[in-house]
C-alpha cells in the first residue's frame, strides 16, 4: 500500500466525530451520496471478504439471478 | 456492508488497520447478532466511496446489475414495502398492459430514541457522547448562518 493510500484510508477512517464534522466531513459525505449511480443505472461491482467464512465475494453474483439488498453500517 | 466507525470512542476505536476492521465487523455481529452475510470493505473504503459514504444506507440492486433504490438511511420497513411494491409491479400486469419503469425521488422521515441514541455513545466510549455533543453544537451554527 502506498503513501497515498494510507493517507486516504487515515481520513477515512477518523478517530475524532466532532473533527470530522468541523472539517465538513458529513458534508461531503453526502454530496457523495447524490453524486452516486441513480436509480436506473448500474451498480458499481467490487470483489470483497465474507466474515463468515473468509470467502471473496464478487458483488454482482450476488446480484445475478435475484436483487441484493445491501445495507451499510458499522458498530458505533 | 461493514464501513468505518461513525462514533468512535476509547472502547471501540476507529479502524487504523485491516485486523482492526475485522475486530469490528466481528464485535458487530456478536454483540446485534445480525444472520445476514456481513461483506468487509477494504480500509480504504473503496465500495462505501462508491455507494456514497454515509453511515446506515440501503441499497437494492436488481438482478444484472441496476440500481433499483437507494436512501441515504436505512428504514427496514421502508425498504421492504418498496421490495413488495417493485418485485409485484415488475411480474404482475393487467392483461393488455405493459410494465413500464419510471422513477421516483422522495423525502422520509424517521425518528431517532435518543436515550437509546445515547446509551450507545457511551457504550462506544465516554469520548464519542462528547463528540457528539460538539457536533451537535456545529449543526446548529451553520443552521444559524
Amino acid at each position: 500500500m502506498g503513501v497515498e493510500n494510507r493517507g486516504g484510508a487515515a481520513s477515512y477512517n477518523y478517530s475524532r466525530f466532532d473533527d470530522y464534522v468541523a472539517g465538513g466531513g458529513d458534508l461531503a459525505d453526502e454530496a457523495a451520496f447524490r453524486a452516486s449511480p441513480r436509480a436506473g443505472e448500474p451498480a458499481g461491482d467490487f470483489t470483497l471478504l465474507r466474515l463468515g467464512d473468509g470467502a471473496q465475494v464478487r458483488l454482482s453474483e450476488l446480484w445475478q439471478t435475484r436483487p441484493l439488498v445491501m445495507e451499510f453500517g458499522s458498530f458505533t | 456492508m461493514y464501513t468505518r466507525e461513525a462514533h468512535p470512542g476509547e472502547n471501540v476505536p476507529g479502524h487504523d488497520s485491516f485486523g482492526r476492521k475485522l475486530a469490528g465487523a466481528r464485535l458487530l455481529r456478536e454483540e446485534t447478532g445480525i444472520c445476514r452475510d456481513i461483506l468487509v470493505d477494504d480500509l480504504a473504503g473503496t465500495v462505501h466511496r462508491a455507494y456514497g459514504l454515509m453511515p446506515n444506507m440501503t441499497w437494492v440492486i436488481d438482478r444484472g446489475g441496476q440500481v433499483a433504490y437507494k436512501a441515504n438511511w436505512t428504514s427496514a420497513a421502508n425498504v421492504e414495502a418498496f421490495l413488495a411494491r417493485f418485485l409485484a409491479a415488475r411480474s404482475q400486469h393487467p392483461a393488455g398492459a405493459a410494465a413500464v419503469m419510471y422513477e421516483t425521488e422522495q423525502i422520509e422521515f424517521r425518528h431517532t430514541d435518543r436515550t437509546r441514541f445515547a446509551e450507545h455513545l457511551l457504550r462506544n466510549g465516554p469520548r464519542a457522547a462528547v463528540e457528539f455533543e460538539r457536533a451537535r453544537e456545529l449543526w446548529a451554527r451553520r443552521a444559524a448562518t
